[in-house]
């Protein structure tokens, strides 16, 4: 199999585009987050229609798109959040494998459903790997979101030696639209009283405008009288109750350790849910075990 | 052994002892992290640390009745604290100017002469709890009570990499540019974190550091030797 680096020419950049994979672990210790793509479980789609290994590296993508130019053949897939995609100005289809021949041009203009889109490229991107993981991520990787006139390394294969999976069953977006977030109860969760218990769990919550990749704020406010702890380990999915009485959910960027209460833990595949979330949506919290 | 042990779920186990910056605590926690790696090391997949706290993510099941038999092997097992090896480090500080350029506020605030907060920031040996807020960022007890100083109400844009700071009752030094709250006394000429080296790091949980108060000239000369690579951490 003949294989060619290739590059993708980014003309615009996007809001927030950045290579991301499954995350970067093992090095918590140093103080270093996970990382990785928002959204696993959409991840996992586009590397299984392309026949990819699972920590193939994607292409994320948040708010309004990048412009794109391919040097030479490939396969590329959308899943995760909905975007609309012009290939050379038709539009293309959410979860289908697109043929990529050379100077092809690719546009993700908007995203219409949810709030992160996944672009998988076959065989994964080539870019940098640092500490076995090529997520970007701060002081970490050379590069933290794509820049106008970069360019993404990827190895280009011309003829096909498989077919690509067939998928009857088209991908579809809805799952994310649940609205119930399963829960565990954080280490801190005992020390709330019981009322507030009940108003947390019985509660539909508003995501906040204030949304990245290390954290979601809730809107709602949840007046309390916890202390603050002495600085322990947070994970992606760490509800944090701030003194003001906000609600933040720590996301994959999240740093390891945290001062707030935590009060509850997200279920993992809530968690891929929830990062879906755009403004206003809402969110209540179900409490397993 | 004052522990208790709070399953989150199946695969998260946080083990807690009483709410306290401790070096007693931090030896404790540092038994228990041994043991548990030793003998448990397939069904741990990571060990994050707090001041009181380690949180174990796990590679397989758990469930109470199991969580229950371990605390009682802990207990029983009366586990031997050999007072773990720990190194002193010695981390070169250019103080105030404009490297520190908090430390005349700090001056005012606490109404002593920068040389005394030189002084008393250099003096002590601080105890290296865990790393977290930032790749590299070391959690350091031992601050002199005199220098607690509240953080700073509406945290700096940008703090460069290298600051050492004051923030509450902790001192620490930024391993990278970031937004910060605390106060910046100064800065350290040489790069404590490197994520191409294994580990990336030089101190490790439980070594000591020490300030050692360095004039612009000695800077400027260690900022070169570090550039180069010529630059070898000195520790005891």
């Amino acid at each position: 199999m003949i294989k060619l680096p290739s590059y993708i020419h980014f003309v615009q950049p996007g809001l927030m585009s950045s290579v991301q994979d499954l995350g970067r672990f093992g090095l918590a210790q140093y103080g270093i987050p996970y990382s990785g793509a928002m959204d696993r479980y959409a991840v996992a789609q586009v590397n299984f229609i392309l026949r990819n290994p699972k920590d193939a590296a994607v292409l994320e993508i948040s708010g309004t798109g990048p412009e794109m130019v391919f040097e030479s053949e490939t396969r590329i897939v959308f899943a995760g959040a909905e975007p609309e995609v012009l290939l050379n100005g038709k539009p293309i289809n959410y979860g289908q494998v697109i043929d990529i021949k050379p100077e092809d041009h690719v546009l993700v203009k908007r995203i219409k459903k949810g709030q992160w889109a996944y672009m998988g490229i076959q065989g994964g991107f080539e870019s940098e790997l640092v500490a076995g993981s090529r997520s970007w991520y701060p002081g970490i990787t050379p590069r933290t979101r794509v820049r106008k006139g970069d360019t993404l390394c990827y190895l280009s294969e011309a003829e096909r030696y498989y077919p690509p999976v067939e998928t009857k069953a088209k991908i579809r977006s809805d799952w994310f639209r649940l609205s119930k977030i399963n829960v565990y109860p954080g280490p801190e969760w005992h020390l709330l009283p019981h009322l507030l218990h009940n108003r947390i769990l019985n509660k539909a919550f508003k995501v906040s405008d204030m949304i990245d990749r290390m954290a979601y704020q809730l809107e709602e406010n949840i007046s309390h009288e916890l202390e603050p702890i002495l600085t322990s380990p947070v994970y992606p999915g760490t509800v944090q109750l701030t003194p003001s009485g906000k609600l933040i959910i720590l996301m994959r960027d999240a740093q390891v350790t945290g001062g707030y209460p935590r009060i509850l833990q997200v279920e993992n595949a809530s968690l891929n849910v929830l990062t879906q979330k755009t403004p206003k949506e809402k969110i209540t919290f179900t409490l397993k075990k | 052994m004052d522990i208790r042990f709070n399953l989150i779920n199946s695969k998260l186990l946080e083990i807690s002892w009483p709410k306290d910056i401790s070096p007693l605590i931090l030896e404790e926690m540092m038994a228990v992290k041994g043991y548990l790696e030793k003998e448990y090391a397939d069904g741990i997949k990571e060990i994050r640390m707090g001041y009181h706290c380690l949180s174990l993510k796990l590679q397989l099941d758990i469930n109470e009745k199991e969580v229950s038999e371990l605390l009682e092997e802990i207990e029983s097992k009366g586990l031997k604290i050999d007072t773990p090896s720990s190194k002193l480090w010695t981390i070169p500080v250019c103080y105030g100017g404009e490297f520190g350029i908090d430390l005349l506020k700090l001056s005012k605030f606490h109404g002593l002469e920068p040389e005394e907060i030189i002084q008393l920031h250099s003096d002590p040996e601080y105890l290296l709890y865990f790393y977290g807020f930032l790749p590299g960022f070391m959690y350091l007890g031992g601050l002199n009570e005199r220098l607690t100083t509240p953080r700073k109400s509406s945290p700096d844009r940008s703090v460069p990499a290298g600051s050492v700071a004051i923030g509450g009752k902790q001192t620490g030094i930024y391993p990278c540019e970031s937004p910060g709250g605390w106060h910046v006394v100064g800065v350290c000429p040489i790069p404590l974190f490197d994520i191409h080296q294994d580990p990336p790091v030089m101190a490790k949980v439980n070594d000591r550091v020490k300030f050692r108060s360095i004039e612009k000239e000695e800077y400027l000369e260690l900022k070169e030797k570090s550039k180069t690579g010529k630059y070898q951490w000195q520790h005891d």
